[in-house]
């Protein structure tokens, strides 16, 4: 059960347990739904940034398998500081480092959710 | 009592796996534990004969060749039709070959639909159906300006609550759309007081068949349904092959809803009259190959017993329902807690692990399962759930699966309560 216990490892499943950057901001610059059509996992996610583009500010909330809300808690802990290019240029490998393990083709989406979500949420504001 | 049972009449399992192949592999190199068949079957070795032989010895376009052989390749496609028929006790002149369930229950809503829903009319199906017999009904009635309305779940067992159906038959709806067995909910419709309840008010009654047609025995005249859709791959067939077997006089009166080939009786540059009876509804080469597999797999399963196949799934989910709660004590079992009111499945949640975990867990053992909403979307929302985890029966199920899946369960609970 090697690889088992590499995917639930504690960090993981505490992140789980106890998402962080769960309180909602008060205004934030842009919020966006993020789905996994086919598994269900679901997150709504809040960013505030800056009049440089940077990110300030960030929370969501969540249900969905212990990968999707990890990752995302995570993910969200990584943002604050960093400029919407930076984010945008953050791929898979980067969410893999922060979890610690390699996920598999079957859960990789669980795991992308939350970046994936940031991404499209900073996509919005360009296009607006 | 042959190959497949035990002395005393009753499925042997254990025998059973002998005819499909798959069962002795050991994908990851661990023994598997298939426990995800209302997803799809496994197929039997006998399935795939069936297809090589047809294709190697009896190979040309049915319907088409006047040659000798193209004579086989018609007999084989006609005389699976007619074995395919047989199994659900309709006659072969009245079963529509397709592609799948979900074109089916297309066919129905597009070209029955089409033709009889007005402005207002009412299309009523349960807030549980699969996604098949679901949106080709959202579409329809958009299209036709006609309303769809719902025969509603408990919120928390997910149970249909069959009891509304009086009231919601006040709103005289044109036809009622619902599964022969839930896909989540395992649970089997009371079609006979469906089907009383429809014709009482002038409404048809469509059956999604798919989790019905392999877990018990189904003869359509028995049910009072008006149509009925079924799935191949679901009964050990190929991927591709399904069927609709539809009244005959509703048959004669619907319109194809594709055109091509095979299925006119004379084409003119300008327009074209089209083949009567099921023919009508095959345009372009039939799946022939599809066909002679599911019959063979219709005869394979005749000769399980459908009875016998319903009573050996029985005993499985019933220790499924009465050992979850102790080794995973949240769960939440969504359908009927009574064995007996069910077909081949049990879905539940658990707070403490989520169903994708359970799974990936689950695969570390071999056991396969399903995670996610098994295309029942709208029923998890009733539910409030994101999703759930699927345990499906089959024939070849054995208390070594189970006992399997438990051992899973708890290194599940060992991870999560951690
Ligand atoms: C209840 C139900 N209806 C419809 C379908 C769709 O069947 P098919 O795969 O043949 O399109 C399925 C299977 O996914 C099902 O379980």
């Amino acid at each position: 059960m090697g690889g088992m216990d590499d995917l639930y490892r504690e960090q993981i499943l505490e992140h789980h347990r106890r998402p962080h950057n769960q309180a909602p901001l008060a205004a934030p610059s842009v919020s966006l739904e993020g789905r996994n059509p086919n598994c269900g996992d679901v997150i709504n996610l809040q960013l505030q940034l800056d009049d440089a583009g940077v990110i300030t500010d960030v929370a969501f909330s969540g249900r969905g398998c212990a990968i999707s809300q990890a990752g995302t808690s995570l993910i969200t802990d990584e943002l604050r500081g960093k400029s919407v290019d930076e984010i945008l240029g953050l791929g898979s490998p980067f969410v893999m480092e922060l979890l610690g393990v390699e996920v598999g083709p079957s859960r990789i989406h669980c795991a992308l959710l939350g970046l994936e979500t940031t991404q499209k949420a900073l996509a919005t504001l360009r296009t607006t | 009592m042959g190959a497949w049972h035990n002395a005393n009449g009753t499925l042997d399992p254990v025998k059973v796996r002998a005819a499909y192949p798959i069962l002795a592999t050991t994908p990851g190199g661990r023994p598997l534990h298939y426990l995800d068949s209302a997803a799809t079957a496994q197929r039997p070795q006998r399935v795939v004969d069936a297809v090589s032989n047809y294709l190697l010895t009896a190979n040309a376009n049915p319907h088409r060749g006047s040659y000798t052989l193209g004579q086989m390749a018609t007999e084989g496609y006609e005389g699976a039709r007619a074995r395919i028929a047989k199994y659900l006790n309709v006659p072969a002149s009245e079963l529509v070959m397709l592609g799948s369930a979900t074109e089916a229950l297309n066919l129905v809503a597009r070209s029955w639909g089409k033709a009889n829903l007005r402005r207002g009319d009412v299309v009523l199906v349960t807030e549980a159906e699969h996604h098949a017999n679901l949106i080709p009904w959202q579409q329809i009635t958009r299209e036709m300006d006609a309303d769809l309305e719902f025969i509603p779940v408990d919120d928390i067992t997910g149970e249909i609550l069959w009891d509304r159906l009086d009231s919601l038959m006040k709103l005289k709806p044109k036809i009622v759309a619902v599964g022969h067995v839930s896909n989540v909910l395992g649970s089997i419709a009371p079609l006979a007081q469906i089907a009383e309840a429809a014709h009482a008010v002038g409404a048809l009654l469509c059956v999604d068949g798919c989790q019905a047609v392999a877990n018990m025995p189904v003869s359509i005249p028995d049910l009072g349904a008006d149509f009925y859709a079924f799935s191949a791959h679901k009964m050990g067939g190929l991927f591709s092959g399904g069927g609709l077997w539809a009244r005959a006089d509703l048959l004669a009166e619907m319109a194809p809803i594709e055109t091509g080939g095979d299925m006119i009786r004379g084409v003119r540059l300008r327009d074209a009259d089209f083949a009567e009876g099921t023919q009508r509804f095959e345009a372009g080469t039939p799946d022939a190959s599809g066909a002679v597999a599911l019959a063979a797999a219709c005869d394979l399963l005749d000769e399980f017993g459908r009875d016998k196949i319903h009573a050996h799934e029985s005993l499985m989910l019933e220790r499924v329902l009465r050992e979850l709660p102790e080794v995973l004590p949240d769960a939440r079992i969504l359908g009927p807690r009574d064995a007996s009111q069910r077909a081949g499945l049990v879905a539940f949640s658990s707070d403490l692990v989520h169903a994708h975990d359970l799974a990936e867990i689950l695969d570390r053992r071999g056991v396969a399962i399903r995670a996610g909403h098994h295309c029942a979307m709208p029923l998890h929302e009733q539910l409030e759930l994101s999703a759930s985890a699927r345990v499906s029966v089959a024939p070849y199920t054995t208390n070594d699966d189970l006992d399997a899946l438990f051992a899973g369960l708890r290194d599940a609970r060992t991870v999560f309560e951690r």
